[in-house]
């Protein structure tokens, strides 16, 4: 006979509330994540969005990209070499539009790339969430730095860096801004690791962390998620334990009239792996939503994988929970059960 | 021997330094077809002599026979599966399970003694104690009176060889008292079983076979009714 679902059946409103404190629990976390991973998205997207390769600076710059210089020598020579390589410059900076209105960004300019947008000199092309900003396409732009003017010829996604919107110009206009033909950077989108002499190489990952406001508030956001998944799976387990301990009495009338421990185990397990898997279903369902819906300029990124990572933490640890009162329940004794009284 | 017997059986708890002895080499067979009664004080050791001989808890010395089978040298799980196919249980209260239906106690019962679950089986229980009108009911909505011949009905369902009770009556006015003892009876007889219940109540005696007196652990003297 299958208990769980026969006390589940019977007490739909009790454990209505139970899956709903199991869904506000991981709703809470997921939604933290998401704006936590918005946030660190917000710092680094433009890195972050690339395919796994490998980065390369001067090594003088030592480990600070914004003093790296390959000339332009160097470039011809490495582009030669490397063709499927892209070299590129990072500059924070700002411009304006006809109304006058200042926006910041990170000029970006790249060599000839597969990977990154390609703009003439006199055009650029910025980043979606300027886009609520009132930006569109077709608006003249200017800055103090440079001479001539821009339109926007189209947006691009996932395109920020350190907190600002990503301009992509042409590199004919970045070395009248900066009065420099010299870029911080080569990018080689290949896994395969190739060392280049006078340069010093990076993963994504590892250049990503030689940018200081990153590495910083990375640690911050990690310790939030990883604090709030913590302390979230921790309640999901004392929550189980709870709500089992409170049926001790039941449980040593079950062993009384001659119900196995095993069966009992399966019926406490059953009951909590139904409802976190419900609770966690809808709370996946909710966030991927607002993912959809989030306005465009609030910072919100949660991957199918990292909600579902955290959905099997919280099911593993609500687990380990509902398993720990198990061990009550193996040490109960029915005479204790039948001499206390009515269940 | 008889059908089930207890030999020199003694029970001693610790408590701190000194050593209490409940019961003090206990005598008893049981037989078929019959009601015993264990009576007496408070304290007199009836309800652990009770629950020693249901295997609910372990005796210190001695043996209990069942079928020639030493009960006191059968490990936990040999115990609990001789508990769910050959022993019936009534309590002082009926110890329902809260989410099932009166028809589903039943049908657990079955489950867990691993025999066939048969619907016809427990409509006919279930008439034997006069509660077929109430299947479908759960627990929260039985009377007391009610509540005892379900747990009747769930601890004959799977036609245990020995049927427990422990002050079956105690929570009950005495009409439904009177009502359940003679239940008892005449499951007791009709089903052969071999019935033994502890009891304060002296009005309930005349539903009993043998009464054994008991006092500070020994039994005084036993009675044929």
């Amino acid at each position: 006979m299958n208990l769980a679902w026969k006390e589940m059946k019977k007490n739909k409103s009790k454990f209505f509330i139970f899956g709903l404190i199991v869904l506000l629990i991981s709703l809470l976390t997921f939604m933290i994540a998401g704006l936590a991973n918005g946030l660190s998205q917000d710092n680094a997207a433009l890195i972050k969005e690339l395919p796994d390769g490998q980065f390369y600076m001067t090594t003088e710059a030592e480990d600070n990209y914004a003093l790296s210089r390959i000339s332009s020598t160097q470039q011809k020579e490495l582009l030669l070499k490397y063709p499927d390589a892209t070299a590129l410059s990072i500059q924070m900076g700002m411009f304006h539009n006809a109304e006058g209105n200042q926006q910041s960004v990170a000029f970006v300019t790249t060599t000839e790339s597969d990977i990154f947008p390609k703009v003439a000199a006199g055009e650029m092309i910025v980043d979606i969430s300027l886009k609520e900003e009132g930006f569109k396409i077709g608006d003249i732009l200017t800055s103090n730095q440079f001479s001539g003017q821009w339109e926007i010829v189209g947006f691009s996604d996932q395109t920020k860096f350190n907190h600002a919107a990503v301009a992509f110009i042409h590199q004919e206009d970045f070395t009248e801004m900066y009065r420099t033909t010299d870029l911080q950077l080569l990018y080689l989108a290949d896994e395969e690791v190739k060392t280049i002499d006078g340069l010093t190489m990076y993963s994504n990952k590892d250049f990503l962390n030689t940018i200081p406001s990153y590495s910083a508030e990375q640690l911050s956001l990690n310790m939030i998620i990883w604090f709030l998944v913590v302390i979230s799976g921790m309640l999901f387990a004392i929550f189980f334990y709870m709500m089992n301990v409170q049926k001790i009495g039941l449980y040593g009338i079950l062993k009384a009239i001659g119900v196995k421990t095993s069966t009992l185990f399966i019926m406490m397990w059953t009951q909590m792996l139904l409802i976190s898997a419900i609770a966690l279903s809808i709370s996946l369902l909710l966030s991927q939503l607002f993912q959809n819906f989030a306005p465009q300029g609030m910072p919100f990124h949660l991957t199918l994988n990292t909600t579902l990572l955290f959905a099997a933490i919280f099911l593993v640890i609500g687990f380990f929970g509902a398993t720990l009162s198990g061990l009550q329940i193996k040490k109960v004794q029915p005479l204790q059960a039948i001499q206390q009284g009515e269940i | 021997m008889s059908f089930f017997t207890i030999q020199q059986l003694e029970k001693s708890f610790t408590v701190g330094e000194t050593n209490e002895m409940i019961l003090k080499g206990i005598d008893l067979p049981l037989h078929k077809g019959e009601i015993t009664a264990l009576v007496g004080a408070s304290g007199s050791g009836k309800s652990t002599l009770l629950t020693i001989a249901a295997g609910l808890q372990s005796a210190s010395n001695g043996h209990i026979y069942f079928n020639e089978q030493d009960l006191t040298s059968l490990s936990q799980e040999q115990l609990r599966q001789m508990r769910a196919e050959q022993f019936g249980f009534v309590f002082q209260f009926a110890h329902l399970v809260p989410f099932l239906t009166a028809e589903e106690q039943l049908l657990l019962m079955l489950d867990v003694a691993n025999k066939k679950k048969n619907k016809k089986d427990v409509a006919r229980v279930l008439e034997l104690v006069g509660m077929t009108h109430r299947k479908t009911a759960y627990p929260s909505s039985l009377s007391g009176g009610e509540k005892q011949r379900i747990a009747i009905a769930r601890a004959i369902i799977h036609e245990p060889k020995i049927l427990f009770a422990d002050e079956p009556t105690a929570s009950l006015d005495s009409k439904r008292s009177s009502e359940v003892m003679m239940l008892l009876q005449s499951l007791t007889k009709t089903l052969n079983l071999t019935t033994l219940l502890v009891t304060h109540d002296e009005e309930m005696l005349r539903y009993v076979d043998k009464t054994v007196h008991m006092r500070d652990g020994k039994i005084l003297d036993e009675q044929l009714s």
